[in-house]
C-alpha cells in the first residue's frame, strides 16, 4: 500500500511561520500604491500594439504632462497626463524607420526624442501641448501633433541617451562615439544637431548641479560635459573602486541637487557635482539596478534584477534600503509589472515607470506616506 | 504494444473526413429515446500524492492519457497515467520528476504536474507531454513562482518536456522546454514541427523547434495565463489576453496581433479575464467551441478561417444564472471538458450549484455537481446527458474531456480527493471505432 509524502518540515516552526508570512505579504509590492495604465484613452482607444509597447523613455513637465517613447518593432511617441480630467496615454504617432526610442528630453517648447532604426540615430520633436485645457470626461478633442526630423546625431551611430540641459534650454546626447548637442529655444525649422567632442556612450547620461552632463568614460570613470562652455573633459571623475561594468543608471533628487547611481554588484552610491561620490550607501536586493527617481521627501525608489524586477527604496534619511517585491497594480488595470525601461517623478512626488515589456503600460507610484513620528 | 487503433496517418485523414456525416446521422438518432452514458470512476489510488487531474488527453494510439499531478504536497510529483481497457484500470506509466532526473527531494520547486500540455503527434505516435509548476520543494509549505525567481536554490528548473513514444512505451527524450517557469498549454503543429505554448507565471508565448529542440521566446502576452492555445488551417496560432482579445501568431509574420474585439462575456462583466478555458475543434476543423476560465462564460463557436479577424459566434451560458452582485468562485462556476464524440456533438460538463433563488436543490442532493452536456453543433439544441458523481466529494470541475478510440468519453477532474478521472461509456449508438480521429493537437 502506497502512502502519501511527509513533509520534511515542522509547519508550526518560527522558520516556517516567517516564510509563509514573507510569501504571503512580501512577494508584491508591500508598501505604496500602483496603478498601471495602459497606453491608450481607456474605453475609447486601443493601446500601441503588443510588440511596439516597450516603454524605453519617459520625461515629464513641472505641471505634471509625460512624454515617453516606445521601441519593439516601430516606435511610438506618446503624451500622457493623468492630473485634472485626464487619465489618458495619446499616442503622438511613430517616428519613420524608428525600432528604439533611446531619449525623450522636454526642452524649449519641445519635445525631443531620439531614436535608433534604420535610418540611424536620429533626432525628432514634437511641441508640448497643455492637456489640462481638455475635458477627458466629456467632450474632449486632440490632434496628434506633427512630428519634426532633425536628422541624424552622428553619422552611423546609435544615440545611447540623451538628458535636457540647465533650465531646460537644450539638449545633451550621446551616441555610440560622440556627444551632440541641441539648442531648444530654436524655432523647430531651424533646430541643429551639433557634435561638440568625442566619447564613448555606454548607459544613461545625467545633468549635474553645476552644469556638467555626466556620462560613462573607458575605464573606471565619468566623462563631463559642460554645457555652458561646449567642452569636454574625459575621465573627470573616477569612480568607485568595485563600481564594475553595468549599464550607468541615474536619478536626481531635484531638491538637493544630489544624484544617485548603482554599480554592478546592486551598491547604491550618491554623487554630487562638486563634491564627487559618495560611499556604498546601501546595496539592493538584486543587480542589475534599473531605473530609479526620487520623491520630494528624497526617498529613492527604483528596480532592480532581470526578467523580474523587485522595487527597492532607500531612505536617505535613516540609510536604510528596502525590497518592495514584484510590482503589481490593481487599479486601472490588473497587472504583473516585470521589466522596467525608465522612470521619473511626477507632479506631486508619485514616481511613474516605463514599463519595458510587451504591452508595456505606464506605472504610477505612490509612495507610502511617512507615520508622523517620521517627521524631520 | 500494438496501436490500439491500428491507425496510421493515412487512415487517420481518411476516417476524419467522413466524420461530419456520421455525426449528422447519430444526431437524428438521438432524438428518439433516452439512452443510457454510464458513468465510471478511476482514481489514482496508486499515485496517493495525487491531488488534481490537469491534463487528459487522448494519444497518437487512441488510448486516454492523464496526469495523476500532485501539487498539494511538498515535493510531489506527477505521473502520467493511462486507462487500460483490458483490465479497467488505469496503468501508471512513470514518475515524470525520476525520468528528467529533477526528483521531488530536490528541494527545489517540483515536476508536479502537466497542465493542459500532453499534444499528440500521429505520424510517429509521439505523445508530448511538458511540466508545470506549483508544486512545493519538500521542505517547504508552499511555492510562489515570483517570490522564489530569483533564488537559485529554490526555484523551478524549467518546464519539461518529454517525448514518450506510445509504439514503444518509452520516453524517447527530454529537454528543458521553458527555463525557470512552467508551461500551463501546449500545442504541437505535427507538419512544421513546432510545440507553441504558453509559460507561467510571465505570460510569454514560447515556441520550441522539435528538429532544432531549441526555444524562442516571443515575448509577453499579458498577466492571465490562457489555458488553451489552438491551431487553425493556416498554422496560425490563437489564444486570448487578459481583456478577452484574441491573441493571434502568424508564422510568416512572426508577430503576435490582438482582435480589435473582445470575446462574448456577460454584459455585466468588462471582459476582463475572458481567457479561454478549454477549446475543442469541430471534427472539419472549419470552427473551434470554447469556454473561458471566467465565472458567468458562454459557449463560443469561432470560425478561425473566416475573414481578417474570426466570425465569433456566442452560444449562450454554460453554466446557471446567479445574482450579479455575488462573487462565486472560479472553483465552483466553471465549463470544461469540451470534446466531439464519435456521434459528432460537442460534449462538456459545466458545473451547477445550490442557489437559494436560480437553483433551490433538496438538502440530500450534493451541493456541486458536474453536469454532462451534449450539444448539436447544426441546431445548437443542448441536452443535460448525465451528471458525474465523485465518490465522496464534489464533480463539477472538469478539466479535459476526450473520446478514445472505442468512442467513449474521458474527462479528467479536480477539486475532490482522491483524484482521478471518469469514463462516460457511450451509447451504443453513438459510440464509433476510431472516434478520436482526427486528433486534437493541444492540450
Amino acid at each position: 500500500m502506497q502512502t502519501k509524502t511527509k513533509p520534511q518540515f515542522d509547519p508550526e516552526s518560527p522558520k516556517i511561520k516567517a516564510y509563509l508570512d514573507d510569501v504571503h505579504h512580501g512577494t508584491f509590492i508591500k508598501e505604496g500604491t500602483m496603478v498601471a495604465c495602459a497606453t491608450c484613452f481607456p474605453g475609447m482607444t486601443t493601446p500601441i500594439p503588443l510588440d511596439e509597447s516597450h516603454i524605453t523613455a519617459l520625461d515629464g513637465t513641472p505641471h505634471g504632462t509625460l512624454y515617453g517613447g516606445t521601441s519593439g518593432r516601430q516606435a511610438h511617441l506618446f503624451i500622457a497626463l493623468f492630473h485634472g480630467l485626464s487619465n489618458v496615454v495619446l499616442e503622438m504617432g511613430m517616428p519613420e524607420g524608428a525600432i528604439e526610442t533611446a531619449a525623450v528630453c522636454c526642452a524649449g517648447s519641445r519635445v525631443f526624442a531620439f531614436v535608433n532604426g534604420a535610418r540611424g540615430g536620429r533626432s525628432v520633436s514634437v511641441p508640448q501641448t497643455d492637456l489640462y485645457g481638455e475635458d477627458f470626461i466629456q467632450e474632449w478633442g486632440y490632434t496628434r501633433p506633427v512630428i519634426t526630423d532633425h536628422g541624424e546625431c552622428s553619422s552611423g551611430e546609435p544615440v545611447v541617451h540623451a538628458v535636457a540641459g540647465p533650465e531646460r534650454k537644450s539638449v545633451v546626447a550621446v551616441t555610440s562615439r560622440h556627444i551632440v548637442t541641441i539648442d531648444a529655444t530654436a524655432d523647430a525649422a531651424n533646430v541643429k544637431l551639433t557634435v561638440v567632442g568625442e566619447a564613448p556612450g555606454s548607459g544613461r547620461i545625467v545633468l549635474g548641479s553645476r552644469g556638467g552632463v555626466f556620462g560613462r568614460d573607458d575605464g573606471n570613470s565619468l566623462w563631463r560635459f559642460d554645457v555652458a562652455k561646449g567642452s569636454v573633459q574625459r575621465h573627470a571623475v573616477t569612480l568607485p573602486k568595485g563600481f564594475g561594468d553595468a549599464p550607468l543608471t541615474w536619478a536626481t533628487d531635484a531638491a538637493s541637487g544630489l544624484l544617485y547611481t548603482a554599480g554592478a554588484d546592486g551598491n547604491i552610491y550618491s554623487f554630487h557635482e562638486g563634491k564627487g561620490f559618495s560611499g556604498v550607501l546601501a546595496q539592493a536586493p538584486l543587480a542589475p539596478v534599473g531605473p530609479m527617481a526620487v520623491t520630494f521627501d528624497g526617498r529613492l525608489f527604483g528596480f532592480c534584477g532581470n526578467e523580474m524586477s523587485k522595487m527597492f527604496c532607500f531612505d536617505p534619511s535613516t540609510g536604510k534600503l528596502a525590497n518592495l517585491g514584484v510590482a503589481a497594480s490593481v487599479l486601472e488595470r490588473r497587472r504583473y509589472g516585470y521589466t522596467f525601461g525608465d522612470a521619473v517623478t511626477g507632479r506631486d512626488g508619485e514616481i511613474v515607470f516605463g514599463e519595458n515589456d510587451n504591452g508595456g503600460h505606464l506605472w504610477l507610484y505612490f509612495p507610502r506616506i511617512k507615520a508622523a513620528g517620521a517627521r524631520a | 504494444m500494438q496501436n490500439p487503433s491500428g491507425l496510421d496517418r493515412r487512415n487517420f485523414l481518411k476516417a476524419g473526413t467522413g466524420l461530419a456525416a456520421a455525426g449528422l446521422a447519430m444526431a437524428n438518432a438521438s432524438a428518439k429515446a433516452p439512452e443510457e452514458y454510464g458513468v465510471h470512476w478511476y482514481p489514482f489510488l496508486e499515485h496517493p500524492d495525487s491531488d488534481t487531474c490537469w491534463s487528459l488527453s487522448v494519444g497518437p494510439d487512441g488510448r486516454v492519457y492523464a496526469a495523476a499531478c500532485a501539487e498539494g504536497v511538498p515535493g510531489g510529483v506527477v505521473k502520467p497515467v493511462r486507462y487500460n481497457e483490458k483490465k479497467d484500470g488505469l496503468d501508471y506509466l512513470f514518475d515524470l520528476a525520476a525520468m528528467v532526473h529533477d526528483p521531488g527531494t530536490s528541494g527545489r520547486a517540483t515536476q508536479c504536474k502537466i497542465h493542459y500540455s500532453f499534444a499528440p503527434s500521429m505520424s510517429d505516435g509521439v505523445l508530448y507531454m511538458a511540466t508545470h509548476l506549483s508544486g512545493p520543494p519538500i521542505d517547504l509549505p508552499v511555492y510562489n513562482p515570483w517570490y522564489s525567481w530569483h533564488d537559485e536554490k529554490r526555484r523551478f528548473i524549467g518546464a519539461a518536456l518529454l517525448a514518450y513514444d506510445t509504439r514503444q512505451e518509452k520516453v524517447l527524450w527530454y529537454d528543458t522546454m521553458i527555463p525557470k517557469e512552467g508551461c500551463r498549454c501546449l500545442l504541437l503543429d505535427e507538419e512544421r514541427q513546432l510545440l507553441y505554448s504558453m509559460s507561467y507565471p510571465r505570460d510569454h508565448f514560447i515556441i520550441y523547434d522539435l528538429k532544432t529542440r531549441k526555444h524562442r521566446d516571443l515575448g509577453r502576452i499579458s498577466s492571465i495565463n490562457p489555458q488553451t492555445l489552438f491551431l487553425d488551417k493556416r498554422h496560425r496560432v490563437w489564444t486570448t489576453d487578459d481583456y478577452g482579445h484574441l491573441i493571434r501568431y502568424t508564422p510568416e509574420t512572426d508577430r503576435l496581433e490582438v482582435s480589435p474585439f473582445t470575446l462574448p462575456h456577460p454584459q455585466y462583466q468588462t471582459g476582463w479575464h475572458s481567457v479561454f478555458y478549454d477549446v475543442a475543434p469541430s471534427p472539419d476543423r472549419e470552427c473551434v467551441y470554447a469556454s473561458l476560465w471566467c465565472p458567468n462564460t458562454n459557449l463560443i463557436r469561432i470560425w478561425p478561417n473566416e475573414g481578417e479577424w474570426p466570425r465569433i459566434e456566442n452560444l449562450g451560458p454554460a453554466t446557471q444564472d446567479r445574482d450579479t452582485t455575488e462573487v462565486v468562485g472560479m472553483y465552483e462556476d466553471h465549463c470544461g471538458g469540451l470534446v466531439f464524440a464519435g456521434d459528432g456533438q460537442l460534449y462538456y460538463v459545466a458545473s451547477r450549484w445550490r442557489d437559494p433563488k436560480y437553483n433551490p436543490m433538496s438538502a440530500s442532493h450534493k451541493e456541486r455537481e458536474g453536469v454532462v452536456w451534449r450539444l448539436n453543433p447544426k441546431t445548437l439544441a443542448r441536452e443535460e446527458v448525465t451528471t458525474l458523481v465523485h465518490p465522496n466529494g464534489f464533480a463539477h470541475y472538469v478539466t479535459r474531456g476526450a473520446v478514445d478510440h472505442n468512442g467513449d468519453l474521458f474527462f479528467g477532474h479536480v477539486g475532490s480527493y482522491p483524484c482521478g478521472i471518469f469514463r462516460v461509456a457511450m451509447p451504443a449508438g453513438r459510440k464509433r471505432e476510431n472516434a478520436h480521429l482526427p486528433l486534437r493537437v493541444w492540450g
